[in-house]
């Protein structure tokens, strides 16, 4: 039995790595049957397979295709497992609130994002593209998350991310805040105020760990 | 040497009395800037060449890119109402469809819910696939059609007022600017047409209805292409934006943009003179190589880190005497951002790398931002005077 689940989860991982969504599912109803954790499937088997193509992706190894076909597979697992979850497996790891700021539709880099904190074990509330701050806000108290994730591929928008940065702070709202986009620097985070930076996918979920720690400490 | 001579001269891999400048200006930079109304610019040919004339000689370019499709007056019968408020302009078809223009950036087409409409991978039927147009006024539909019911055959797929902005811009200036017009890449088109996310899974799960697809796009391309050509203009664009690291892979690019973007090249060379150069921007700086199995003319944008990966002297060292190239100003930290003093050392450093032995047209790396300073665009031309001369 062990080593059933073992080579199954090993199977899993290698389903998703490859973003082979019918076979990714069968397994995740195979697992469920032989009576593993809900839990487990996502922590031992999806979450490895994700994390193998996060490191593959920022080494460019694979590109924005292949990780768009894995992030398919994840979610179909995903959508089996999630109400079989209980309420603190989904948010474990904290809840991040992540959108494309206003007058910005570019959403490629985002939805990546999103789906590597997804699958390190964090809630995360996608609210879009074209985000005003009110949104960014109503839902981050709705899902009283810890973090806000911003994206803008646009110098026209990448400005409004510090009218987000402004707002939490001047109502001293408690979030921690990151934002990303190829039009990003740390330089420029630094200067809007906001909390964190990442490059890509992969740092982004370092920064997010990193985030949630303060935000911790802080409270 | 008036622009059009100069812009030849570089064409053909030569030089000229100085460095010639061209830049494409996005279409917010035109709503912003050219004082003519947004609506006039988006849905009429004649407005639109005029814009891209005022705007080329304001800021001493020496080409215009045609990056619309002609239009018919025909849109005006559709229209039911239209609500201007400060920062956008909506009008609204009879329909009920609506059309967005925000005051600076491209308009966009949403049925009555606010969406957009796409068809899925499942619902193409290659065999019904000539070309896509992604600036049609109702934008992408499959099967495509124009305007909100203009079906048409493959034998006759273009109608006769596409071509008219490029008469217009050709009337107004063509004696004296270089005019450049737009094709798509099929790879664009059908990135475009499954809006992007669901192009790019899809040719991981059928590559070769994927390959299918975009020979049938090619047909079309060649075409368009074909006809451009016989309205004289100077050069063909390939508009190819989703063929860059940030998007796929080389291996990618060899499958699913290198072949056909070939094609079409050598296609219009077997008619025409007209040369034919490929647009391209973020991080292309690891397949110029393959860029060049196209056939290609040249190679516009370049972008530099952090958008992209070129570095021009490289470039330059790489590509001459192969290929024109065109490009490499930092659209967003140099000209958007930057002070005059950074403009200058910027310009100048690109001039001094990209002009010896010719084949360099100055411009940005991608279109001009839409809330680009004028004054930081006109200093192009300043510069290009002072260090451009041969
Ligand atoms: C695809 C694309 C589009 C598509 C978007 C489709 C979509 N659904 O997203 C379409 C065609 C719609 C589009 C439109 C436009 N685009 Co565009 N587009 C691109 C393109 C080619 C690729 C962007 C992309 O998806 N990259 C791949 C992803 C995976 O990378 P990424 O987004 O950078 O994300 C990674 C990191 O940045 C980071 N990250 C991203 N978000 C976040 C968030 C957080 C919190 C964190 C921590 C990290 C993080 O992690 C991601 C994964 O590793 C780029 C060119 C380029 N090379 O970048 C231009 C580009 C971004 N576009 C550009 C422009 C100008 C436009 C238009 C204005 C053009 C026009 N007038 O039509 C419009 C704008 C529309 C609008 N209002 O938003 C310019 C922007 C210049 C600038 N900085 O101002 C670029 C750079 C092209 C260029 N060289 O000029 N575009």
């Amino acid at each position: 039995m062990e080593n059933t689940e073992k080579e199954l989860f090993s199977q899993l991982a290698q389903a998703v790595i490859e973003g082979k969504q019918e076979i990714t599912v069968a397994l995740t109803n195979e697992l469920l049957t032989l009576g593993t954790e809900p839990k487990r499937i996502l922590d031992e088997g999806l979450m490895p397979g994700m994390e193998v193509v996060g490191i593959r992706f920022r080494d460019n190894i694979i590109f924005v295709p292949q990780v768009l076909i894995s992030a398919r597979a994840m979610k179909s697992s995903l959508a089996i497992l999630e109400p079989l979850l209980s309420k603190s497996d989904i948010s474990g790891a904290g809840t991040i609130i992540i959108g494309t700021v206003k007058g910005d539709i570019h959403d490629i880099g985002k939805n990546i994002v999103a789906m590597m904190l997804r699958s390190s074990g964090f809630k995360v509330v996608d609210i879009g593209i074209d985000a005003k701050v009110e949104k960014f806000l109503l839902t981050a108290e709705q899902e009283g998350a810890q973090i806000l994730g911003m994206s803008a591929l646009l110098t026209t928008t990448m400005g409004y991310m510090k009218t987000v940065v402004t707002r939490v702070r001047d109502d001293k709202l408690p979030y921690k805040i990151m934002v990303g986009g190829a039009p990003i620097s740390r330089q420029f985070a630094e200067q809007i105020g906001a909390d964190g930076y990442a490059r890509n996918a992969t740092e982004a979920v370092a920064m997010a760990k990193k985030l949630m720690e303060e935000f911790k400490t802080a409270s | 040497m008036n622009g059009k001579d100069r812009i030849a001269r570089h064409l053909n891999l030569g030089i000229s009395d100085r460095t010639p400048v061209m830049c494409q200006l996005s279409i917010g930079h035109y709503f912003l800037h050219s004082g003519i109304d947004p609506v006039e610019i988006w849905f009429e040919s004649g407005a639109f060449a005029e814009a891209l004339v005022n705007m080329a000689d304001r800021y001493s370019f020496d080409g215009v890119l045609i990056n619309l499709p002609g239009r018919s007056d025909v849109y005006k019968n559709s229209v039911k109402e239209i609500q201007r408020s400060h920062d956008e302009i909506k009008v609204i078809w009879k329909n009920g469809h609506y059309t967005i223009l925000p005051f600076d950036d491209n308009p966009h087409y949403y049925t009555p819910a606010g969406e957009r409409i796409f068809p899925t991978f499942d619902d193409i039927d290659p065999e019904q696939l000539y070309y896509v147009e992604p600036w049609d006024v109702t934008e992408v539909k499959f099967p495509f059609f124009w305007g909100f019911d203009e079906h048409r055959e493959k034998s006759d797929f273009f109608p006769d007022y596409h071509f008219d902005t490029i008469r217009k811009v050709k009337s107004l200036a063509g004696n004296r600017l270089s005019v450049h017009s737009e094709v798509f890449s099929p790879w664009s088109q059908f990135l475009e047409l499954l809006n992007y996310e669901n192009a790019l899974m899809a040719i991981m799960d059928d590559p070769i209805k994927v390959k299918v697809i975009l020979s049938q796009l090619t047909e079309g391309t060649i075409d368009l292409a074909k006809k451009q050509a016989l309205e004289g203009v100077d050069a063909i664009l390939i508009s190819s934006a989703f063929a860059g690291a940030g998007l796929i892979s080389r291996d990618q690019y060899n499958e699913f943009v290198l072949p056909y973007e070939k094609r079409i090249i050598s296609e219009v060379r077997q008619t025409s003179d007209v040369p034919v150069y490929t647009h391209t921007c973020g991080s292309i700086g690891d397949r110029l190589d393959l860029m060049l199995e196209t056939g290609t003319r040249g190679i516009d944008t370049l972008d530099p880190p952090p958008l992209g990966t070129v570095d021009l002297a490289e470039a330059k060292q790489f590509l001459s005497g192969k290929v024109f190239i065109k490009g490499n100003i930092d659209p967003v930290n140099t000209l958007l951002y930057g002070s005059r003093e950074d403009i200058i050392s910027d310009v100048t450093r690109r001039i001094q790398t990209g002009k010896p032995g010719g084949g360099y047209i100055l411009s940005s790396a991608c279109s001009v931002a839409p809330h680009t300073p004028p004054e930081h665009i006109m200093l192009l031309a300043e510069l290009a005077e002072q260090h451009g001369k041969y």
